[in-house]
């Protein structure tokens, strides 16, 4: 914990190189997005200048307005919001669940079991998007939340990710656990989850943003303009033959703005660390 | 434990929210199910059409749904048909008829065109030809043309006074577009880097989205040297003719003098910001125009004439009603009206689009809108030399995208188009061949 | 006897059998088995039928699409694409990841403003992506020659030379994905204890001994995970490719997943493409046993 602290506290960047090389490496990252932004604010006949602005020298809202006026976006906000929220927390459960019964318990046949299932993620998605659609079909969950929602809830990416992370926590500890007599539902809850708060909040924040930006299965399994996600609206803005570019990037900067908003501020809970005080003690 | 509640309550909304979506219209009326792919900047001129079909039609509503388009389409057109959950009327591509038709998805106008609420052979006669061949597969019509495009050029006519080029007269045959460009491909700094290039054809990469587009532009200039995609019994391509190496030389050169091509797609990007004196383009773009190209001096010309003749080509958007829709006869309806030539008139206004049917233009508030607009007018004028490519009924797709490596070969790649195209046939025809023709005995 | 040996004997006294571990796995199982394997079992049987997709017949034609796939020579040029983008992406990806992760666990300024930047690409959209880098690589307007040229070097034509179109896919691909291996190394970097390096510093370990001796290999799991998540990931890419640089030019860009979702959804023939599907399972699935593999042969075990 003390260690932590100091990381934060400010004091003189010992590592000047470090420091140069990083912060160089971020903005030739960024960069990309920046222009991005820059471009949203651009009237559609400065977007195309030679030699290019790099600042907007008719700031204009147009395309924020425009792009807005073309759809619901705030509907499809909405639905993206809500199915990645879902989607999240439903496999976070799943998946511990899941994970630790790879990681820590014993049945016949568990390592084939997992291989077969981390196996399944070596098959593309549009080769079973097909006899997908038709479960759901079968189901008649075609247009509706679930659709999105209860197909994500079963992840190999997030067991696989989560029973790499529980097989690191020290074992010592779940005994201590059951000498107290604590069942193996308490051990997950109380020592082993606790424990793995950087892992499951690096799951949370990744399925958020696949289901987020997911395009291919929305588009298959909705049919009405209501239940549209946020990916699928900003489609409106290209076709074969032309693009809206104003109006894609705005768009896309109301799209992305949020969510790096949120990782923002939620990084620490994947950053404070493992070394909590259980293991140090 | 708040954790736990919250997805209880996530996903008891999710199940609670499973009921919305589809449902029968709650005022009575027979709803009908409209997918298409308008773009952004023709959806306000959508809404107020429909508006007024419903207007005059009290008893239907038309509930008109967004598919993004292209790839899109065709994936959510494959798993609604699977799945018997079909729109009632849809934006098809004649590209896809081989696989609706041969799975029975849908009708064939026939059956709404002789029937009780059928229509007049002259209304159908007013339709241009070659959309009805594009609506068509195997000479059987499913489908009706909803508005019409053809591929004409836009020009920056300051960028010709530059040069000396008279900005009033695009060239007129392939020998003056080619001495043109070489004048309008310019080193304007003198770094010895072309900074503007002179007539940019859409060399795109064969396989994606926009490849067909690359073919689609490509077949008027095979038209213009006499040349033909296939042969009458479509049992034969004849893209590797003396007219198809001439038209794909030409590319190739106009290739040459510029050396642009490969992954962008963004010509409009090219021609906006001044790199480009002038590319092909069709009246979708004109909505777009007023903005876009603020501050320049454009016009729109039609495509020169080859050594055989002039030619442009002709494509649209087509509407097909579903086998699997409740309501037929409601489509039907709708796509009847669409065709009247005041709704073509007022569509055309909206929208940008061609009308289908040339008698359209007699109508006098249309003939002065094209006056008061002469980029409209120009496309519209060319739809006299415009033809439809033949369709290939067998594995067009795939021979499609033979032709396509063909073109991106002779010129990205440098390669004799000659000998590009002779493969191109050869795969082509194998093709063919090995097509399943099975349907056609079937009927 | 290994760690995980060691682990597991002590719990063996607890050691669970079947009914206990079902009720952990029955969600996943459930959904997993309706979702995931069913269509992945449906593909295979697909694999071995031709079917337009438009129509509810399918005709059984045996090992025909895989005799078809291989005789086929696009087959082996999407194939050697795919592997080319995967060895220029994967490296460079986690050793920019790895480094990133290293630094930010260090005392540096502005931590959090860094993560961000660094996760920005992940957030932003492939399509929007897409533009905005046709815009960095267009030959006149593009900002990447704009900066080459400023420095002394003359510029590329990055639309219509095939290696630099490989070259500019393998840059955003990894642009666009190494922010999710930061994290995940940034997480396997806090997962070490603490007091194993003041161990280390107790016995006099510099700074490169500790990176060998502990970060290196307490952050095996870690890395195994994303190495085969990584390569996986490159095998399969396919929203890129299609966004950006649509295959081309001339086939240059052209990898596997595109000419299976060519063949599924431009020639509807869903059986071939399965075929295609299950060829690049028998690869990934070869490459993940011999990564496995290397790895346990490590100090410390994973799998």
């Amino acid at each position: 914990m003390s260690k932590q602290r100091v990381h934060i506290a400010r004091r003189v960047p010992r590592h000047i190189g470090a420091h140069v090389l990083i912060y160089t490496l971020a903005a030739l990252t960024v960069i990309p997005f920046i222009w991005m932004v820059m471009t949203s604010f651009k009237p559609l006949g400065e977007i195309f200048r030679v030699p290019p602005t790099w600042f907007p020298e008719d700031f204009t809202f147009d395309n924020y307005t425009r792009a807005f006026t073309a759809a619901p976006f705030g509907r499809f906000y909405f639905n993206s919001l809500f199915v990645a929220a879902a989607v999240t927390v439903g496999q976070l459960i799943t998946c511990s669940l899941a994970a630790y019964a790879f990681a820590r318990m014993r049945f016949k046949g568990r390592d084939l079991i997992f291989y077969i299932f981390l196996g399944t993620m070596m098959v593309p998605i549009h080769v079973t998007m097909i006899p997908g659609f038709m479960i759901l079909h079968w189901l008649g969950w075609i247009d509706t939340y679930a659709a999105l929602i209860v197909p994500g809830l079963a992840s190999a990416f997030g067991t696989f990710l989560l029973r790499q992370f529980f097989m690191t926590i020290p074992v010592e500890l779940e005994e201590a656990a059951f000498i107290d007599g604590c069942t193996r539902w308490g051990v997950l809850w109380r020592i082993i989850l606790p424990l793995a708060k950087p892992a499951l909040a690096t799951l949370a924040i990744f399925t958020f943003m696949a289901v987020f930006n997911d395009f291919i299965w929305p588009l298959i399994v909705l049919n009405s303009e209501d239940m549209y996600t946020v990916q699928l609206g900003l489609a409106i803005f290209r076709d074969r033959y032309s693009t809206e570019w104003g109006n894609l990037m705005a768009g896309s900067v109301v799209a992305t703005l949020p969510i790096l908003l949120v990782f923002f501020f939620a990084q620490k809970y994947f950053i404070k660390g493992i070394t909590l005080s259980g293991l140090k003690g | 434990m708040r954790g736990r509640r919250f997805t209880l309550l996530l996903l008891a909304a999710a199940f609670l929210s499973m009921s919305c979506g589809s449902g029968p219209a709650d005022d009575g009326r027979v709803r009908i199910t409209f997918w298409h792919s308008f773009v952004q900047s023709t959806i306000p001129a959508l809404e107020e059409l429909i508006d007024r079909f419903e207007t005059e039609h009290p008893g239907i509503r038309i509930d008109a749904q967004y598919i993004p388009t292209g790839d899109a389409l065709v994936q959510k057109l494959v798993t609604s048909v699977q799945s018997k959950t079909a729109p009632d009327l849809s934006w098809i591509h004649s590209n896809y008829l081989e696989g609706l038709v041969t799975a029975d998805a849908v009708y064939e106008m026939s059956h709404f065109i002789d029937g009780p609420n059928g229509l007049d052979s002259a209304d159908l006669a007013a339709i241009h030809p070659a959309l009805i061949e594009y609506a068509s597969w195997r000479g059987t019509m499913y489908s009706m043309p909803m508005e019409a495009t053809n591929l004409g050029i836009v020009y920056n006519k300051d960028h010709f006074r530059e040069v000396g080029l008279d900005p009033d007269a695009f060239p007129a045959d392939w020998d003056a577009l080619l001495e043109a460009t070489r004048k309008l491909t310019r080193d304007l700094n003198g770094d010895g880097v072309r900074d503007r290039v002179g007539f940019m054809p859409a060399i795109v990469p064969a396989d994606g989205p926009q490849g067909p587009y690359m073919m689609w532009q490509w077949t008027p200039f095979l038209w213009q040297a006499g040349g033909y995609l296939i042969n009458e019994e479509q049992t034969e391509v004849l893209f590797d003719s003396e007219a198809g190496v001439a038209a794909l030389t030409l590319w190739k050169n106009l290739y040459d003098l510029q050396q642009l091509g490969g992954f962008s797609n963004d010509f409009m990007v090219a021609f906006a910001s001044g790199q480009a004196s002038a590319t092909l383009d069709g009246p979708w773009n004109l909505p777009r125009y007023p903005d876009l190209l603020r501050g320049m001096d454009w016009g729109i010309a039609k495509l020169p004439a080859g050594p055989a003749k002039r030619a442009t080509v002709v494509a649209g958007e087509y509407l097909a009603i579903f086998k699997q829709s409740q309501n037929p006869d409601s489509a039907w309806a709708f796509v009847k009206w669409m065709i009247d030539p005041d709704i073509q008139a007022f569509w055309s206004m909206k929208s940008g689009y061609l009308p289908v049917r040339s008698d359209v233009l007699e109508i006098d508030w249309y003939q002065q809108f094209l006056d008061e607009n002469p980029g409209h007018k120009a496309f519209v004028d060319q739809m006299e030399f415009a033809q439809a490519q033949r369709p290939m009924d067998f594995n067009t797709l795939r021979i499609q995208r033979e032709l396509t490596v063909a073109i991106e070969q002779a010129t990205v790649g440098g390669m004799d188009p000659a000998t590009v195209l002779r493969e191109a046939a050869r795969k082509g025809n194998e093709l063919l061949r090995s097509a399943d023709r099975s349907f056609e005995t079937m009927n | 006897m290994t760690r995980r040996e060691n682990q597991e004997s002590r719990l063996k006294k607890r050691r669970s059998n079947w009914p206990s571990a079902l009720l952990f796995l029955s969600p996943t199982f459930v959904i997993f088995g309706v979702f995931i394997a069913f269509p992945i079992v449906f593909s295979f049987y697909l694999s071995f039928h031709e079917w337009n997709m438009f129509s509810g017949e399918r005709d059984f034609v045996g090992a025909h699409n895989y005799a078809a796939m291989l005789a086929d020579p696009e087959f082996w040029h999407v194939f050697k694409t795919t592997a080319i983008y995967t060895i220029g992406t994967v490296p460079l990806n986690m050793l920019i990841a790895l480094w990133v992760a290293f630094i930010l666990n260090k005392k540096i300024v502005g931590k959090k403003f860094l993560r961000a930047a660094f996760f920005t690409p992940v957030i932003v959209s492939s399509v929007a992506a897409a533009v905005i880098w046709r815009w960095v690589f267009d030959p006149n307007l593009g900002l990447l020659n704009f900066a080459l040229e400023s420095i002394g070097i003359p510029s590329v034509n990055w639309i219509s030379n095939a290696t630099a179109a490989m070259f500019a896919l393998i840059i955003v691909g990894v642009w666009k994905t190494f922010g999710i291996n930061m994290i995940l190394f940034s997480a396997g970097l806090s997962g070490i204890p603490e007091h194993y390096y003041e161990a280390a510093e107790i016995d006099g370990a510099g700074g490169w001994d500790k990176f060998y001796n502990i970060t290196l290999p307490l952050l095996s799991p870690t890395t195994l995970f994303i190495l085969v998540l990584s390569i996986i990931g490159s095998f399969q890419v396919f929203d890129l490719v299609f966004v950006l640089t649509f295959g081309g030019p001339l086939g240059s860009t052209k990898v596997l997943v595109f000419y299976l979702y060519e063949h599924a959804f431009k020639f509807f023939n869903m059986g071939y493409a399965s075929a295609v599907a299950y060829a690049l399972f028998a690869v990934l699935f070869v490459l993940t046993l011999l990564q496995i593999r290397f790895f346990r042969g490590q100090a410390y075990e994973v799998a």
